[in-house]
C-alpha cells in the first residue's frame, strides 16, 4: 500500500483580531515580523486576559458569597417572620389581590382547625373545609361564611362571631396596599367567658349563686318599664328564724351549707320568671310576678314556711328552723322598687314581730308605726344626753314578815311633751336599734348607787335584757356599777328571763356563773311564761324564781293560774330556791299566795314603782304596819 | 470646511491648506518637549493651537501609547477664540470654568470644547462655571487631560505653552459651524445596592455603614494593592432613590487608608444608593460603538456630513481593556467610516452633553464622541 502525497492549497491563516493587529504592529519596513515584540505583545495578551479572568472570577465568587450571605439573612428573616408569625395570639392569613391565599401563621390553622392551607386556596375553600365551621348546620354555615366576607375592610373594622363549637371568634380584615387582604382572627372564647363570669358574679350572690339585690332592681326596673295595665307583682321579704343559732353553735359553714340548702328549696317553690335573691345573712327577697291573687301569694308564703320549717339534714346535724315572710303587694304600673322592697320590709317586722314562722301583708298602718318608730328612735337618743330616763323602784316584800326585803328597780322615761312612759314602751326600741346596752348600764349604776343608801337588809333587782349578755361584757359592767357605788354585791340581785337562756346558752351560763362569783344574785324573771323549762333551773343555781304576773292576776279567778302558780312555788321549795310572785294587786290574791307557801310578792297591793325619796319612807311605813300588827 | 489628522511628531506631515485650528494629543514627556511642540506650532500658521496630554492617543481607528497626534481643522464660515485661565487648585474649578465661560461667552457662541488639566481638578465644578459663564444653551464638549496610569503630571497646550494648572477652551462661534455629541459607559454594575451612610463633597466614608475603603478593597481583592490606579476599573454607579433612572458613574480617583474614605471625580451625595460596577470588554466595545451612533444620528439634519471627530474616552477603560481597548476605537471608526478625520485620547474625566437631556456634564468612564462640522 501506498500513500501518494497531493499539494494542500495554502490560505493565509484566519487571525484573531489581536492577533492581526499584534502582526500589523511587528510587521517590519522590510516585510519581515519583530519577533522579539510579537511575542511581547502575545505574552501580554496572555497577561490581560488571566487577569481578566480572575477579575470575572473574583466577581463570581464575590456575588455568590453576596448571594449566600443574602440568602442566608433571607430564611433567617423568613424563620423569624414566622416564628414570630406563628407566635401570635392572632390568626393570620394573608390574601393576594386575587383572593388567592398567599401564607396563614399557625394560630390561624388551629383556630380554624385545619392541618394546613395551600397558598393559592380561596377563603371560601378555606373556610369550607374547616372541621370547626363544619358543626353546623348548613344555613348557620352560609351565615358564618357570608359575615366572613362582608367584614368591612376599614381599618380596625371587626366582627365577633359565636361559632357551633362554643367558641367566641373576632374577625379583622385589613385592606392592603396591593389590593390584598389581611385577615386576623382570635380566639376570645376565655375572654367572653371570663366578662359573662364577671357579669355574672356582679349579679348573683356567690354562696348560693342566686340573684343578689343589684340583679333584683335590675328586674324590677326591667318590669317597670314593660308594665302592662291590671298587671301585679308581689314582693315577698323572707328572713330565717332561728338561723343565727345554727350559725353561732353549729359554725358558719354549717350556716353556709344550709343557706344553700334554703336557696335549693325556695327554687323549687317558684317559677322560673319569678326572682329569688339573696340580699345578704339570712336575707331573701322573692319577686312574684303577673299575681292573679292574694290568695295564691298566701299560699304561696305558707308553702314557703311549711317547706323551710321542714328539718334540713347538714354535715350530719339536723337542723329545725322556720321562716318569716313580709308580703308587699303592687300594681306593676305603679311599682317603685324602693318602695315596694321597703313595705316588704317593714310587713316582715310586723311578722317577725307578731311571733315567728308566719307571714304578714303589708298595710299603711306598717308604714305609720315605722315612721312613729323612727321618732322615737331619735327622742330616745336625745333622751339619755338629757337625762329624761330616771330609776323607780316597787318594793319586794316578805309575805310571812310583811317586811321589805328589797326593791326591784325599773326605768322610766319623762318625756317633755308625752309625759312618764314605761319601759315597756321603749325597751323593745333600745333592743333593736342598740340602745339597750347604754341604757342597762345606766339603770344598773343608778339602781346601785341608790340601793347603798339603804339599810343593808334591803336588796335591789334590776332587769338585764337577753341583748345585754351578746358582748360578753356583762360581769365587768356590772363590777364597775358594784364599785362605783360600793354597793355589797350580796345586795344585788339580776334578773333573766327565759328568752336570754335560749339563745347561745354555753356564754349565757358562763357569764352568770361569773356574776354569782362577784356574790350577785340572779333571779329567773317571768317564769312560766315563756318555754317554763325546768332544765334552765336545773342548769343555773337560781337564787330566786319570779313568778310572772299573768298567772298572779288570774289567781281566784282561773284554776290553771292556780296550778301553775302552786306547781313553781312546790318546785322552788323542793329545790331549796325562793319564789316572788309580781303583779299583786288584791288581798285575795296575797292571801293565795300564802296558802301557797310563796316567800314573797310585789305589786299595786304594797306600792306602785316610787322615785327614790320615797323608798324609805316606805320602808318605814312598812315597819311600822309590822310592828302595829306584833 | 477640511481635516486632516497627522503625525505632530514627524515634520514633514502637512496640512492641505493652513488650518483655523489645530488639537494635539501626546504623551506628557512629548507634549513637554519644547523643541518638538515648536516645530509643531510653527507649522500651524496663526492657527489656534490647543491640546493636552494622555497616556494613550486615539490615532484614527488605532491607538497609540507614543504619538503625537495633531488634527488642524479649517472653517470657512466659523469664528474661533481661545480661552485660557489658571486652575491651581480643585477648589477653583467652578471660578476658572467661569472665567473661561464669560470670556468666550457671545451672543453668536454655538459650542466650547474644553481641556483642562487632569490633575487637581473638580470637573465637575468646571462644567458648572463654564455653564454659568457661557449659558446653559451653549454646547459644551471636552476632557482632562491624562497621564496613562501614572497620574503623575498632566499638561495643557494652548498658545505655544505648554501648560500645568490650566483650562483652555476654543468657542465656536457663528451659525454654520455644527457639533454633534454621543457618549456611552456600558459598566455593568454587579453586586448589592448600598447607601451612602456618610460622605463629604466627593469624599465617600462610609457605605452601608462599613468603612468605605474596607468594603471596596474586598471587591478589588489583590488589585487593591494598585489602588487608587485600579481603582479606575471599579468606577461606582451613583443614583438619587428618588429617581432611580438617572444614574451616575464616579471613577475612583484616590484613596485615604488612615482614614478609610475613598475620593471620586464628582459628588458623592450623602443617602444615594451606590453599586460597584465592572467592565466587561465586549460591553465596553458595544458602548463606544453606541456613543458614536448617538452622535452620529444627531448629524442627520445637518446637511452636510461632519469632517472631524474628537473621541475622549476614559483612562480606566484603556486601563481594563490592554491591548483590546484598539477595539472600541475600531467600533467607533466603524460608525463613523473613514471619511471623518478621528483623533482623541484617553482622559482622566470626559465632559460631553448628556444623551437624553442634552446637559453638559462630566462623564467617568465612558467613550465620548465630538462630531464637528460646518454648513454652507
Amino acid at each position: 500500500m501506498s500513500v501518494s502525497a497531493s499539494p494542500v492549497p495554502t490560505e493565509p491563516p484566519r487571525l484573531h483580531p489581536i492577533a492581526a493587529r499584534q502582526a500589523r504592529r511587528t510587521r517590519l519596513p522590510d516585510g519581515g515580523v519583530d519577533i522579539d515584540r510579537l511575542l511581547a505583545l502575545v505574552s501580554e495578551t496572555y497577561t490581560e486576559t488571566d487577569i481578566d479572568r480572575r477579575r470575572t472570577d473574583r466577581a463570581n465568587r464575590l456575588m455568590a458569597e453576596e448571594l449566600e450571605a443574602a440568602l442566608s439573612r433571607s430564611a433567617l428573616q423568613n424563620l423569624r417572620f414566622k416564628a414570630a408569625l406563628d407566635n401570635m395570639n392572632q390568626g393570620l392569613a394573608l390574601f393576594d389581590a386575587a383572593g388567592l391565599l398567599v401564607l396563614t401563621n399557625q394560630r390561624f390553622l388551629d383556630i380554624y382547625g385545619l392541618h394546613d392551607a395551600r397558598p393559592g386556596l380561596t377563603l371560601a375553600q378555606i373556610l369550607a373545609s374547616s372541621p370547626c365551621l363544619l358543626l353546623a348546620t348548613p344555613i348557620e354555615h352560609r351565615r358564618l361564611i357570608t359575615e366572613y366576607r362582608a367584614v368591612a375592610s376599614a381599618c380596625g373594622a371587626r366582627i365577633e362571631q359565636c361559632w357551633p363549637d362554643g367558641r367566641t371568634i373576632t374577625i379583622e380584615r385589613t385592606r392592603l396596599a396591593d389590593g390584598g387582604d389581611l385577615y386576623t382572627v382570635a380566639d376570645v372564647t376565655a375572654a367572653r367567658t371570663a366578662s359573662a363570669q364577671i357579669a355574672h358574679l356582679a349579679r348573683h350572690d356567690a354562696l348560693t349563686n342566686l340573684p343578689n339585690r343589684t340583679l333584683l332592681h335590675e328586674r324590677l326596673a326591667e318590669i317597670v318599664r314593660n308594665a302592662r295595665r291590671g298587671d301585679r307583682c308581689a314582693m315577698l321579704g323572707l328572713d330565717l328564724d332561728r338561723f343565727k343559732l345554727v350559725n353561732d353553735t353549729l359554725g358558719h359553714p354549717v350556716g353556709d351549707a344550709l343557706l344553700v340548702a334554703v336557696a335549693e328549696r325556695l327554687v323549687k317553690l317558684v317559677r322560673p320568671h319569678d326572682v329569688i335573691a339573696r340580699l345578704g345573712g339570712d336575707e331573701f327577697s322573692i319577686l312574684i310576678q303577673h299575681v292573679t291573687s292574694d290568695e295564691a301569694v298566701e299560699q304561696l308564703c305558707q308553702r314557703i314556711i311549711d317547706t323551710l320549717t321542714q328539718p334540713f339534714e347538714i354535715a350530719g346535724h339536723h337542723i329545725q328552723i322556720g321562716a318569716s315572710i313580709g308580703v308587699a303587694m303592687v300594681e306593676v304600673d305603679a311599682l317603685d322598687p324602693d318602695t315596694l322592697l321597703r313595705d316588704a320590709d317593714l310587713a316582715l317586722y310586723r311578722a317577725k314581730r307578731s311571733g315567728r314562722g308566719n307571714y304578714r301583708f303589708y298595710t299603711p298602718d306598717m308604714h305609720a308605726f315605722a315612721t312613729r318608730r323612727r321618732q322615737l328612735e331619735i327622742e330616745l337618743r336625745r333622751a339619755l344626753k338629757s337625762n329624761e330616763l330616771r330609776v323607780h323602784y316597787q318594793p319586794q316584800v316578805d309575805i310571812a314578815t310583811h317586811t321589805v326585803i328589797g326593791f326591784e328597780a325599773l326605768v322610766r322615761w319623762y318625756h317633755p311633751e308625752r309625759g312618764i312612759i314605761p319601759p315597756g314602751d321603749f325597751i323593745g326600741v333600745c333592743e333593736e336599734i342598740g340602745l339597750i346596752g347604754t341604757v342597762g348600764e345606766l339603770v344598773l349604776t343608778q339602781a346601785c348607787r341608790d340601793a347603798a343608801l339603804w339599810p343593808d337588809s334591803i336588796k335591789i333587782a334590776v332587769n338585764l335584757s337577753a341583748l345585754q349578755f351578746k358582748s360578753g361584757t356583762l360581769p365587768a359592767m356590772v363590777a364597775r356599777a358594784l364599785a362605783a357605788s360600793g354597793l355589797d354585791p350580796t345586795r344585788l340581785e339580776l334578773e333573766i328571763t327565759e328568752g336570754a337562756m335560749l339563745e347561745d346558752t354555753s356564754s349565757v351560763i358562763e357569764q352568770l356563773q361569773q356574776l354569782k362569783q362577784q356574790g350577785v344574785l340572779i333571779s329567773l324573771d317571768d317564769f312560766g311564761t315563756g318555754y317554763s323549762s325546768l332544765s334552765h333551773i336545773r342548769n343555773f343555781p337560781f337564787d330566786r324564781v319570779k313568778i310572772d304576773q299573768s298567772f298572779v292576776r288570774d289567781l281566784g279567778t282561773n284554776s290553771d293560774s292556780l296550778a301553775i302558780v302552786r306547781a313553781v312555788t312546790g318546785l322552788c321549795s323542793s329545790l331549796g330556791i325562793t319564789s316572788i310572785a309580781e303583779g299583786v294587786e288584791t288581798l285575795d290574791q296575797l292571801n293565795i299566795l300564802i296558802a301557797e307557801k310563796c316567800d314573797s310578792a310585789q305589786g299595786y297591793y304594797y306600792s306602785r314603782p316610787v322615785p327614790l325619796a320615797e323608798t324609805l319612807p316606805f320602808v318605814a311605813r312598812m315597819l311600822a304596819v309590822k310592828n302595829k300588827a306584833a | 470646511m477640511w481635516s486632516k489628522r497627522i503625525d505632530g511628531s514627524d515634520a514633514s506631515a502637512t496640512f492641505p491648506a493652513t488650518p483655523d485650528l489645530v488639537i494635539v494629543f501626546g504623551p506628557t514627556s512629548r507634549m513637554t518637549d519644547q523643541p518638538l511642540i515648536e516645530q509643531l506650532t510653527s507649522r500651524c500658521g496663526n492657527a489656534i493651537v490647543i491640546g493636552c496630554s494622555s497616556g494613550t492617543m486615539v490615532d484614527g481607528d488605532g491607538l497609540d501609547d507614543d504619538a503625537v497626534v495633531a488634527l488642524g481643522v479649517g472653517f470657512e464660515r466659523t469664528r474661533l477664540t481661545l480661552a485660557v485661565q489658571p486652575l491651581p487648585s480643585a477648589d477653583t474649578s467652578f471660578a476658572a470654568g467661569l472665567a473661561i465661560g464669560k470670556e468666550l461667552a457671545d451672543d453668536s457662541l454655538s459650542a466650547i470644547f474644553v481641556l483642562s488639566n487632569g490633575l487637581n481638578v473638580n470637573g465637575s465644578a468646571l462644567v458648572a462655571g463654564i455653564r454659568s459663564g457661557a449659558g446653559d444653551s451653549v454646547a459644551l464638549s471636552g476632557g482632562l487631560a491624562g497621564d496613562g496610569a501614572r497620574f503623575g503630571d498632566t499638561r495643557i497646550l494652548a498658545g505655544g505653552d505648554c501648560l500645568t494648572n490650566a483650562v483652555a477652551a476654543i468657542g465656536f462661534y457663528g451659525t454654520h459651524v455644527r457639533l454633534a455629541h454621543g457618549s456611552a459607559g456600558e459598566w455593568q454594575p454587579f453586586g448589592p445596592v448600598r447607601t451612602i451612610s456618610a460622605a463629604d463633597g466627593a469624599e465617600l466614608r462610609r457605605l452601608d455603614d462599613e468603612p468605605a475603603l474596607a468594603l471596596y478593597e474586598r471587591y478589588v481583592g489583590e488589585e487593591a494593592a494598585d489602588l487608587p490606579a485600579s481603582g479606575l476599573l471599579y468606577p461606582l454607579e451613583i443614583w438619587d432613590p428618588a429617581k432611580p433612572d438617572d444614574r451616575v458613574v464616579r471613577t475612583l480617583l484616590a484613596i485615604d487608608r488612615d482614614h478609610g474614605t475613598l475620593t471620586f471625580a464628582g459628588d458623592m451625595p450623602q443617602g444615594w444608593k451606590a453599586r460597584l460596577m465592572r467592565g466587561i470588554f465586549d460591553e465596553l466595545i458595544d458602548g463606544a460603538s453606541t456613543a458614536a451612533q448617538h452622535a452620529i444620528d444627531r448629524t442627520a439634519s445637518w446637511g452636510v456630513a461632519p469632517s472631524a471627530c474628537l473621541a475622549i474616552s476614559c483612562v480606566g477603560r484603556r486601563l481594563l481593556m490592554g491591548q483590546r481597548t484598539d477595539e472600541e476605537i475600531a467600533a467607533v471608526s466603524a460608525v463613523l467610516g473613514s471619511d471623518i478625520a478621528l483623533a482623541g485620547f484617553y482622559s482622566y474625566g470626559e465632559i460631553a452633553p448628556q444623551n437624553a437631556t442634552g446637559v453638559p456634564c462630566l462623564h467617568n468612564q465612558t467613550m465620548t464622541i465630538t462630531l464637528i462640522g460646518e454648513c454652507a
